[in-house]
């Protein structure tokens, strides 16, 4: 009797498990049914896409946001950053309504332009900082050839990069897992070292122990200035390759942060 | 005439020394005498050094069985406590005492209580059932009077960061610094006992200067002591060197507000001037644990245990474990009120 109990409850439990598990699945599914690459370039092969696109969907959802990759041979010869804006009033992209929160990458190989856009909570995320360290992340392999490997990098990155508060610098060490995890290791070999050293006793005296207070003291003291040097160094401005840009608005009146450089 | 003995003049037993009322004590009738009162048999008799060197027991007229260095212990055939005078008397006198404040009981509880307290050591340990041997022993120590002129000469920055338009200066101040200075350290402990681990005496400092007594023999009865294996100059190398880290220091209090300091020349002319022959009360414990004997040190005046106990490599871990569990929770909360996300 006992025994039927546990073995319908445990059914239970799993069906339940796997109902938890499944659900968010399917309402992912339901939302980002529009395609997230567009590689009007052909960069890719059909199952690069097909992985590239589950990746940015199951990334991206994590962030309410949906990550975009377009590439094209921009024949017309457009500006890259009017591209994109076109390209985002058009397509209408967004994470749970049209025209929503979106990253773009956009690849121009007309003149090998790159640029990276953010609207609405992409924008707050990530702005131009971030944009452009995204930027430079991805384009030496974008100047390689390596898309593929280039495009799981931005999805990565954009995923990372918009888990942290707006303003903070995305990549200070403190954010590193690895640094955690050795920070704290540190701090624990630290405290075992001086528990270890501690335990068979220690020194508990010092000079002042012994020292003659009435006789002891400084006869003579001098400090002399003798000179001063001094050396000047330029303070490294923010440069990263290609040009900077920064955001702008699209002709829908959709405002966006940006980065554009060259690849 | 070189062993000693206290024998009560009530009733014959053998007097010993009681660190609570710092009393010639008789355990059998309860006799106490002041040991100030008491004349010291070491300074009537003459010098005996060239006597032969067997003891006998004035109790029971065994021979005394005792180390070369032992100049007071107990009678192994009756248990009468007997100081063996001519190791203690010319040369070896010693001129002052601390005697012992902690009795054997109190000894024993307060070795445990420190068992107990150590936080790396295996619960086994903690029990503190395993006691060997407690054995209060006056370790032979000089006390050195040490004067030091010291002359030092170095170079010292302070160094000013600023940035101004698009540059960054760094602007160097430099001086150059000269200190005299006197020092002059008192009664400066080094243990002179060859059997002693010098490590574990120097762990055992401070002893309570205030309870410094004139040596009088009555303080050893009851206990073991030993005489110097060194004397004074021979260890004066080491208490120049005990020292040397207390002048480094003083010179660094006497430098401050720099950004850094090297010192060219540093003079120390270290000068004895005089060195006393004294006695520390320390009780050694003989721990058994797990087949293996651990030596343990207590200043028999502030209870102060020293000694390598132990060490659990399960608490080891745990420990280990519980710091980088805390800190990296500490770490991960402060890059997530920084911004920087939970996970």
């Amino acid at each position: 009797m006992n025994k039927r109990r546990a073995t319908w409850s445990l059914l239970a439990m799993m069906l339940c498990l796997t109902v938890m598990l499944i659900g968010p699945l399917q309402t992912a599914k339901a939302a980002g049914d529009q395609p997230l690459i567009y590689d009007e370039a052909g960069l890719l092969s059909p199952e690069d896409k097909e992985e590239l696109t589950i990746m940015a969907k199951e990334y991206g959802a994590k962030r309410d946001t949906d990550i975009i990759i377009y590439t094209s041979n921009n024949p017309e010869g457009q500006d890259v950053q009017i591209m994109t804006e076109d390209f985002y009033d058009e397509k209408a992209p967004g994470y749970d309504h049209p025209l929503g929160n979106a990253v773009i990458l956009t690849l121009d190989f007309n003149h090998r332009d790159i640029y990276l856009a953010g609207f609405y909570k992409a924008k707050e995320y990530l702005d131009d900082q971030r944009l452009d360290k995204i930027r430079n992340k991805i384009t030496p392999d974008l100047s390689d050839g390596e898309y593929r490997l280039a495009f799981e990098k931005y999805i990565k990155t954009v995923y990372k990069y918009m888990g942290y508060k707006p303003g903070v610098n995305p990549d200070n060490i403190l954010f590193n897992i690895w640094f955690q995890l050795g920070g704290a290791a540190v701090i624990g070999i630290i405290v075992v070292a001086i528990m270890t050293s501690r335990s068979g006793g220690r020194v508990t005296v010092s000079g002042r122990t012994y020292e003659d207070k009435s006789t002891s003291g400084v006869l003579e003291h001098q400090d002399a200035y003798i000179r001063t040097t001094t050396t000047r160094r330029k303070i490294e401005k923010n440069t990263s390759s290609g040009s900077g840009g920064g955001g702008g608005t699209t002709s829908g009146g959709h405002s966006h942060s940006g980065s554009r450089g060259s690849f | 005439m070189s062993v000693i003995e206290y024998k009560c003049p009530n009733c014959g037993s053998g007097m010993v020394f009681d660190s609570e009322t710092e009393m010639l004590s008789c355990p059998s009738c309860g006799r106490k005498d002041n040991i100030e009162n008491i004349p010291d048999p070491l300074k009537q008799q003459a010098n005996a050094e060239d006597e032969a060197q067997e003891y006998h027991c004035t109790s029971c007229g065994a021979v005394i069985l005792t180390d070369p260095e032992t100049s007071a212990t107990t009678c192994s055939f009756c248990g009468s406590a007997v100081v063996l005078g001519d190791r203690l008397s010319g040369k070896l006198t010693p001129a002052v005492v601390i005697p012992f404040a902690i009795s054997k009981e109190e000894a024993v509880k307060a070795f445990k209580k420190w068992c107990r307290n150590g936080l790396l050591t295996p619960s086994g340990f903690m029990s503190a059932d395993r006691i060997k041997g407690m054995t209060g022993i006056y370790v032979p120590f000089w006390l050195y009077e040490l004067h030091n002129n010291v002359e030092v000469h170095g170079h010292a920055t302070k160094v000013r960061i600023y940035t101004s338009g698009d540059y960054e200066y760094t602007e160097t101040q430099h001086f150059e610094i000269y200190r005299k200075i006197r020092l002059n350290y008192l009664k400066v402990p080094i243990d002179a006992s060859e059997k002693m681990n010098d490590e574990l005496m120097d762990k055992l400092e401070p002893f309570p200067y205030e309870h410094l007594k004139e040596f009088k023999t009555p303080y050893l009865a009851g206990y073991i002591a030993e005489k110097y294996s060194y004397d004074d100059k021979a260890l004066l190398p080491r208490a120049k060197d005990k020292i040397r880290e207390f002048i480094d220091a003083y010179i660094a209090s006497t430098v401050s507000g720099y950004t850094s300091v090297s010192y060219t020349d540093k003079q120390i002319d270290t000068n004895a001037k005089q060195a006393d022959y004294a006695l520390f009360p320390v009780w050694m414990v003989q721990y058994d644990f797990r087949k293996k004997d651990y030596t343990f040190a207590m200043n028999g005046q502030t209870g102060k245990v020293v000694g390598k106990p132990p060490l659990s490599k399960a608490k080891v871990a745990a420990w280990f474990a519980g710091v980088f569990g805390v800190s990296f929770i500490c770490l991960k909360l402060i890059s997530w009120m920084m911004g920087g996300g939970f996970l």
